[in-house]
């Protein structure tokens, strides 16, 4: 079976009226930022992923690779922009393959929001994209319902304003690939210090016109864990053992074959 | 027109022209008619000891009650229009208990006798805009005696006009000129307990005008077990002592 | 007639009518936990304050030393909390006034502030209470609220939005709650006794940096309050801000 099962909507919006809600997703808080330079294109993400007002991962990974010099950096719900961009990326792939030319941006972008759309919101995937591809650098955002954005600098997510306002103070037309990706990464920072739903790293993607895509896995890590003050190793003996039962999986048979003078029979 | 005195001692809140408030002086008055009550503060405890004014020989004495516990380590003694006194312990001991519900304490003694000495002035309005409460002042005098963690045993005089005064011993009532005449001879800082008993009886002995028996007397004690009045057994073996004491000098 | 013009508009008109409601609470974050020593108590609390995914404060004082050596926090609705403790320090005034200045104890004062939450049983303050200073004897206490008044003298405790991470690690640290002498089989508990206050603070320190980690709501800063007979004092500890 392929897709999507809908066997349960009517069970699920049953319990909803009697007051059982949908299970928590993980990870809406976020920040994402993409910034365009000269020469390239550049997004980051943060590596907070929650739920509800738990930290449920401490480094997790929110850009996605679509095809090698396409990546994208997801917010929203986090199974959502996993398997939306891992789906997308397929079919990337085979449309790459059939049409034997590299994939496109705007395919990518498209392919996505015909997706997304057709699940009127439900999936709670919102998208930065970019990458080059043979007519260049491109910077793209698309949002859960399907609506789509371009533009030279872009953000997404619970952090998106903190980040914006970084951008807005500090992109400038035809930035070096340094200056951009210091302001991407200042951006991140700012959501990440600012948004409650934003924390830890950050990671940042690099992908230059006419070079491989650069993954910068933690490009900064500005919340390294303070080394706690205490030993908490207790003492062998300390956790009851309240029963124990030692079970012979199988049983286990010792022969002895005495070799005699006799040679060995090689062949009947 | 002159006014009279008589004219100004018909409103309870009014001021006579010398700055007097007749009403509240006749309550004094009154007291002044009440069998007497003693107090007596050792460093041990507080005696209360009271007269009580069996007036027929058909009369059932343990019917007068003059001493009343407040809470457990509190208690009062009291002279003048006893029935008046009815709402004063009935508010003190709600003061007690609230303060033991709202704390988880004893209240203190002090605590105990200004809340008495609030309703007090209640014949009139209060300037937070409290309603009367009484058409006249309180005709009573009460000695309070209780104990608490803070300071210790203590004895207090509240009366009608809402001033209250701490005291090592006190006498109130018809005998009290007399009586405390003799306590301020009698009292000094070491007295002990079952020293205060005697003299307190022998005082009361003294300005009764009956012959002191466990009919028509009565003692009452506060210390650190608490409030306690003497049953006539007790009293009346004090009695005994007293009489023996007395026929020895 | 009874017809209506159909706009585009059309999909907006409601069949039933829309209730729309006041709610006059908010949950401000931030954590704090009392743990009680044998001549000392200490309570502590991030010093961030939040609303939604917002920071309104990295410092923003929540524990307090009310007076007569008692300090208090009530964590949860910052509004109510600061209310709840403004209302107290209130009553010790006024039974300063009618008590002959007597010093209020930890346990009084955690009688009457049970009557000041129960006063608002059906309108509560939001806030998990703490207390903590030394009982009559000197020893170290500390008495915790539900936010209607339901009260109890503890160990320690923990309240406030990180308090599901951080109660049960002290339970088993402080009262050494699943811990067995080793050798008797799970049958012997391990033997209770008072933690040194350096090991309290570390103790402390610990829980709050690791509450920083896994709770978005907690972090900035750690501020202790210590209840010693010298009497109140503060240490501040920075923590994580992300």
């Amino acid at each position: 079976m392929a897709g999507l099962s809908f066997d349960n909507f009517q069970r699920n919006k049953f319990l909803v009226s009697k007051g059982f809600g949908q299970p928590m997703a993980t990870s809406t808080g976020t920040t994402i930022v993409g910034c365009k330079f000269n020469g390239g294109v550049i997004i980051a993400a943060d590596t907070r992923a929650t739920a509800g007002s738990i930290v449920a991962d401490k480094n997790c990974e929110k850009l996605h690779r679509l095809s090698p010099k396409i990546w994208c950096a997801g917010a929203g719900t986090a199974a959502d922009t996993e398997m939306v961009t891992q789906l997308i990326a397929s079919n990337l792939e085979l449309h790459s393959l059939s049409q034997r030319r590299q994939p496109r941006v705007i395919t990518a972008l498209t392919l996505l929001k015909q997706h997304l759309f057709k699940y009127q919101g439900h999936l709670g995937a919102y998208l930065i994209v970019a990458g080059n591809d043979p007519t260049g650098a491109h910077l793209m955002s698309v949002q859960a319902h399907g609506s789509t954005d371009i533009g030279e600098y872009q953000s997404l997510g619970s952090g998106s304003l903190a980040a914006m306002a970084v951008l807005e103070t500090g992109w400038k037309p035809n930035m070096t690939k340094e200056e951009a990706m210091k302001l991407c990464a200042d951006a991140i920072e700012s959501g990440i210090w600012n948004d409650l739903g934003s924390g830890s790293n950050v990671d940042l993607c690099v992908m230059e016109v006419g070079k491989d895509a650069e993954l910068h896995r933690n490009y900064l890590t500005p919340n390294v864990r303070s080394e706690k003050l205490k030993s908490y190793k207790f003492d062998r003996g300390t956790t009851a053992v309240l029963r124990s039962s030692i079970h012979d999986v199988l049983d286990v048979e010792e022969t002895v074959i005495t070799f005699g003078n006799d040679a060995m029979e090689v062949d009947a | 027109m002159f006014l009279t005195r008589s004219e100004y001692d018909r409103g309870v809140s009014t001021f006579s022209p010398e700055g007097r408030l007749f009403q509240v002086e006749y309550s004094l008055e009154a007291i002044k008619l009440g069998s007497t009550a003693i107090g007596i503060a050792t460093s041990e405890g507080v005696i209360l000891g009271v007269e009580k004014r069996v007036t027929s020989p058909l009369l059932e004495h343990s019917s007068i009650e003059k001493i009343v516990e407040i809470d457990h380590h509190i208690g009062c003694a009291m002279s003048g229009l006893t029935a008046d006194a009815r709402s004063m312990i009935d508010h003190a001991r709600v003061s007690s208990l609230t303060h033991n519900l709202y704390y988880d304490e004893d209240i203190q003694v002090e605590s105990l006798t200004q809340s008495v000495c609030d309703l007090a002035l209640r014949f009139g309005e209060g300037a937070g805009g409290e309603e009367r409460l009484m058409s006249r002042p309180f005709g009573v005098a009460l000695l309070i005696a209780g104990i608490d963690k803070d300071n210790g045993p203590q004895l207090y005089h509240a009366e009608p006009s809402g001033t209250f005064y701490r005291y090592d011993a006190k006498a109130i009532g018809s005998g009290s000129e007399g009586a405390q005449a003799e306590l301020q001879n009698e009292y000094h800082k070491s007295l002990t307990l079952k020293e205060a008993e005697l003299l307190a009886l022998k005082i009361l002995k003294q300005v009764m005008e009956e012959k002191l028996d466990c009919k028509n007397a009565q003692l009452a004690s506060v210390t650190k077990e608490g409030f306690k009045v003497y049953s006539d057994e007790a009293t009346e073996k004090i009695i005994k002592e007293l009489n023996e004491a007395e026929t020895e000098d | 007639m009874n017809s209506t013009v159909a706009s585009e508009y059309s999909s907006e008109i409601h069949t039933t009518p829309i209730e729309h409601r006041f709610n006059p609470y908010s949950d401000n974050g931030g954590t704090v936990l009392g743990i009680a020593g044998k001549d000392f108590a200490v309570l502590a609390g991030d010093t961030r304050q939040v609303e939604g995914y917002s920071i309104n404060s990295r410092y923003e004082q929540k524990i307090f030393n009310v007076g007569d050596d008692i300090v208090m926090t009530a964590n949860g609705f910052a509004a109510d909390g600061s209310a709840l403790i403004d209302r107290f320090r209130n009553q010790l005034k006024w039974y300063k006034f009618d008590h002959n200045n007597k010093k209020l104890s930890v346990a009084s004062s955690a009688r009457y502030i049970r009557h000041l939450l129960y006063s608002k049983r059906f309108f509560p303050y939001y806030v998990s209470t703490l207390i903590a200073g030394l009982d009559d004897e000197g020893k170290g206490c500390v008495y915790s609220f539900d936010p209607v008044g339901s009260y109890e003298r503890e160990q320690c405790r923990a309240g406030g939005a990180a308090a599901s991470l951080i109660m049960p690690f002290l339970d088993n640290q402080v009262n050494f709650k699943n811990q067995y002498q080793p050798g008797s089989d799970g049958t012997e508990k391990k033997p209770l006794r008072y933690l040194e206050l350096d090991e309290v603070l570390e103790l402390v320190k610990d829980a709050f940096s690791s509450a920083t980690e896994r709770h978005i709501q907690v972090g900035d800063g750690l501020e202790i309050f210590i209840v010693t007979k010298e009497g109140v004092r503060t240490e501040y500890y920075p923590l994580k801000r992300d």
